[in-house]
């Protein structure tokens, strides 16, 4: 049976009055023409409206090994080995577990138990989170950082409870937990029926075509401009915004290919590990170094750029130009000269929370044994911190993409499209509690050829 | 289904009657002594055809609201109970299929129906408790929680249940209402058969192994290395050899002698995709085996616990229940798509008689 004959099935979870029912309610009543089976905790908040409901009890089995990273749901296998048995009446599932729950052992059911992997496919977990409250429970309980953790798609929910600012700074907490999920926001669980059912989460390459940045390196810069210029006096022009100053590199002859972009990014950031030459307002900017623009006086703040020949020069700010409305303006003909092309970087974060994604990108085929060998001591001494792993490996020899995903200890792998002209490359994502980014690149780099 | 050529029956399988019933067949047995063949499908609709003929003889719809889920033939024959998701259990007349009492236990699913051998008790698990009725319903015994889900209960003898869940295997004396004995091995135990003689309990694992213990001696043993969990046992009926099925391969262990521990299994590998029903004949040592495939084998085995194909037919769609007729003289399989197939079965010793009238 291919995976496309299996029956999708997405895990809904979230804690306690996060809005779970809510959204359920609305899947099942929205006109999709889909024959949806739901199957929910016995203690479910409120009743669901309609749909076929099969209550569940909250039955987690432990394997006789004691691995907990191995642990599976007893209730669920029987329930859906009984719904196989009719599934020309069913052509999705949807699995809602309780606020508290764990969503390891629900995901862990659809690798470890053959006759249910075999006839059904987990197609993504949805975590429901409450704005106003998340905050708090974040700091106090591993449930709902794991929850996070789990999600492809977290629905931010309740939005109108709590102010934009809060709701970015909640956002990009979230987002440093998991760089891989889908964010949505939500007042009253209101989601298009498409972001929570048909994810084909595990499906890479649309998570990159989403995200294309979320398995880049982070960088001290947030935003790239490539400015043509002819020779000529020129003026860098900033309104206010949210930050009193801001660093930036200016690079002289930047191309503007996506491989000379990274150039210029790996270059920049050698730079803006020097410390920082303050500018203030009026001043000229140097090129090749590291300086810190002063945004403190109130209004327009204009830094000078001299032209000597027509040259391409591509700025490497800290926060985007949007921020401050920023412009090169040609000074004799106060005429603004827009940017060529513009990349947006994956900032540096701060990590506060314990529970982190650590992306791995590399170039070149690995070594099967040795990535087996690395990857099982992995997943063996950190299993259980180790919460999802995703990503598509180049094995040397084999024309084809190795595709895996994986929870806790458990994961598969299977051979994806072929290569063909493509550059032969690994992704790797890990998602869990305490993560050793240096070690885990340096166990990687190991495994390559 | 893929890499299966459709046959017709071959070597000890002849042709006998084939009939459809409405909906994916999980259940079936023989009642009144090989005469009637019962069939109950999932979403309800229970079958009664003549055994020789295959002619349709009643009918019933929707009994179960939600889906059947069990159904057991009591072993005089007469009377049969089912059970489903509605979390009631129905004691019907095998003759007309007229319900004789209905026993309402609440919400939760009702999986598992075992009619002790001496027919005289009914025992039924629902979630975390088991009940024992008799056989015209009258309720005889409630156990406590089990501390979780019973996934199944056989009878060991007379008045003696065992009940496996989570963890735990307990012998329960139903009629003095105490507890017998309790083997404990942590684990999700998925599937249990006892030896007849009652003192070898195996039971398949969510972790891919077979646990079993002798009651007798305290001693017990773990089998590992099955690809899949092994839901599927069966004993044959002087229980030296316990046939184990995780996989499309079925693994026999053999308990002459000093075994199984430390000796090699015998092993059957006929099907192309996992073992989906595992039944011993009611006498000798044959085995038949029903398929995720659609195809059916009956092999002979020898005391080592390997044995060769002795006859085999295809039934169509996953196999998901077979059954021996009391003589062991016809074989019958049900399938996913409803098909109901019973094939003569003629064995060419003296210990059986020579297949249908």
């Amino acid at each position: 049976m291919s995976i496309n004959d299996k029956v999708p099935v997405t895990i809904l979870t979230g804690f306690l009055g996060s809005g779970k029912t809510t959204l359920l309610n609305r899947i099942l009543s929205e006109e999709h023409g889909k024959r949806i089976a739901v199957i929910e905790n016995e203690y479910g908040e409120v009743g669901i409206d309609q749909g076929l409901v099969i209550n569940a009890d909250e039955e987690v089995f432990e394997m006789s090994n004691g691995c907990i990273c191995c642990t599976v749901r007893g209730d669920l296998i029987r329930v859906l080995g009984n719904l196989m048995k009719r599934r020309d009446k069913f052509d999705y599932v949807l699995v809602e577990t309780t606020g508290l729950a764990d969503p390891g052992p629900v995901a862990q059911t659809f690798f470890m138990d053959e006759e249910i992997s075999s006839e059904f496919t987990l197609d993504g977990i949805v975590t429901l989170v409450d704005a106003a409250h998340i905050d708090q429970q974040l700091g106090r309980s591993d449930e709902s950082s794991e929850q996070v953790a789990f999600a492809d798609v977290l629905v931010l929910n309740k939005t109108d409870l709590v102010s934009d600012d809060a709701l970015d700074t909640l956002e990009s907490r979230l987002r440093d937990m998991n760089r891989m999920t889908r964010i949505i926001r939500a007042e009253n669980a209101k989601v298009p029926i498409e972001t929570v059912l048909n994810l084909s989460a595990f499906d890479l390459d649309q998570i990159l075509k989403r995200r294309p940045t979320f398995l880049e390196p982070e960088y001290p810069f947030e935003w790239t401009g490539v400015y043509d210029l002819d020779a000529g006096k020129y003026e860098l022009m900033l309104e206010e915004g949210p930050d009193p100053e801001m660093s930036l590199v200016a690079l002289a002859n930047q191309g503007e290919s996506e491989e000379e972009l990274k150039d210029g990014a790996e270059s920049s950031v050698r730079l803006y590990a020097e410390k920082a030459n303050t500018l203030e307002p009026g001043n000229t900017i140097p090129y090749g170094e590291h300086i810190n623009l002063k945004l403190e006086d109130k209004g327009n703040k204009s830094f000078i750029l001299n032209i000597e020949k027509p040259l391409k020069i591509g700025l490497f700010t800290q926060h985007t130009a949007e921020e401050f409305n920023m412009k090169v303006i040609k000074s004799d003909e106060n005429k603004e000269i827009p940017f060529n092309t513009e990349r947006f970087w994956q900032a540096e974060h701060e990590h506060d929370d314990e529970v982190g994604s650590i992306a791995i990108e590399r170039f070149g085929d690995v070594d099967p044994e040795k990535l087996n060998t690395w990857m099982g001591r992995l997943l063996s001494e950190k299993g259980v911190d180790i919460f999802r792993t995703k990503g598509f490996i180049s094995y040397s020899g084999n024309p084809r993409r190795i595709v895996f995903q994986g929870v806790h200890m458990l994961f598969t792998a299977q051979p994806d499209k072929e290569w063909g002209n493509e550059t032969r490359r690994n992704q790797l994502v890990f998602i869990g509690r305490n993560l050793n980014e240096k070690e885990m690149q340096e166990g990687f780099d190991k495994c390559l050829i | 289904m893929p890499d299966i050529e459709p046959f017709s029956p071959r070597g000890m399988f002849h042709e006998g009657w084939t009939a459809e019933v409405s909906d994916y067949a999980i259940a079936c047995g023989w009642s009144l002594k090989g005469k009637q063949f019962i069939v109950g499908d999932v979403a309800g609709g229970i079958f009664a055809f003549e055994g020789d003929t295959g002619k349709i003889i009643w009918e019933k719809e929707n009994t179960h609201s939600g889906g059947l889920l069990a159904m057991a033939i009591h072993p005089e024959g007469e009377i049969f109970a089912t059970s489903g998701q509605d979390g009631n259990v129905q004691i019907c007349n095998c003759h007309e299929g007229k319900v004789i009492k209905t026993l309402d236990l609440g919400k939760g699913w009702v999986e598992h129906l075992k009619w002790s051998n001496d027919g005289l008790f009914l025992a039924i698990a629902s979630s975390k408790k088991v009940y024992v009725f008799n056989e015209i319903g009258e309720e005889k015994w409630i156990s406590e929680d089990h501390p979780s889900t019973v996934s199944a209960i056989t009878w060991s003898n007379r008045n003696e249940l065992a009940t496996a869940c989570y963890g735990r295997v307990t012998f329960f004396d139903i009629v003095n209402n105490k507890t017998n004995q309790k083997l404990e091995w942590q684990g999700s135990l998925v599937s249990m058969e006892l030896s007849p003689d009652g003192d070898i309990v195996a039971c398949g694992s969510q972790d891919n192994s077979v646990h079993f213990w002798r009651r007798s001696t305290g001693m017990d043993a773990e089998m590992t290395g099955y690809p899949g969990k092994p839901s599927h046992l069966s004993f044959d009926d002087s229980g030296k050899l316990l046939a184990t099925s995780g996989s499309e391969r079925i693994t026999v262990w053999s308990f002459i002698g000093n075994g199984p521990e430390g000796t090699m299994p015998g092993e059957l590998c006929h099907h192309t995709e996992p073992i989906s029903s595992l039944a011993f004949s009611n006498k000798g040592m044959l085995v038949a085996s029903g398929s995720r495939d659609g195809s059916v084998v009956a092999s002979f085995l020898k005391k080592d616990g390997n044995g060769d194909p002795v006859g085999a037919a295809f039934a169509g769609d996953l196999v998901g229940a077979i059954s021996w007729r009391p003589d062991d003289c016809a074989l019958a399989a049900v399938n996913a798509k409803g098909v109901v197939n019973v094939w003569k079965f003629k064995v060419r010793t003296n210990l059986f008689s020579k297949g249908f009238k």
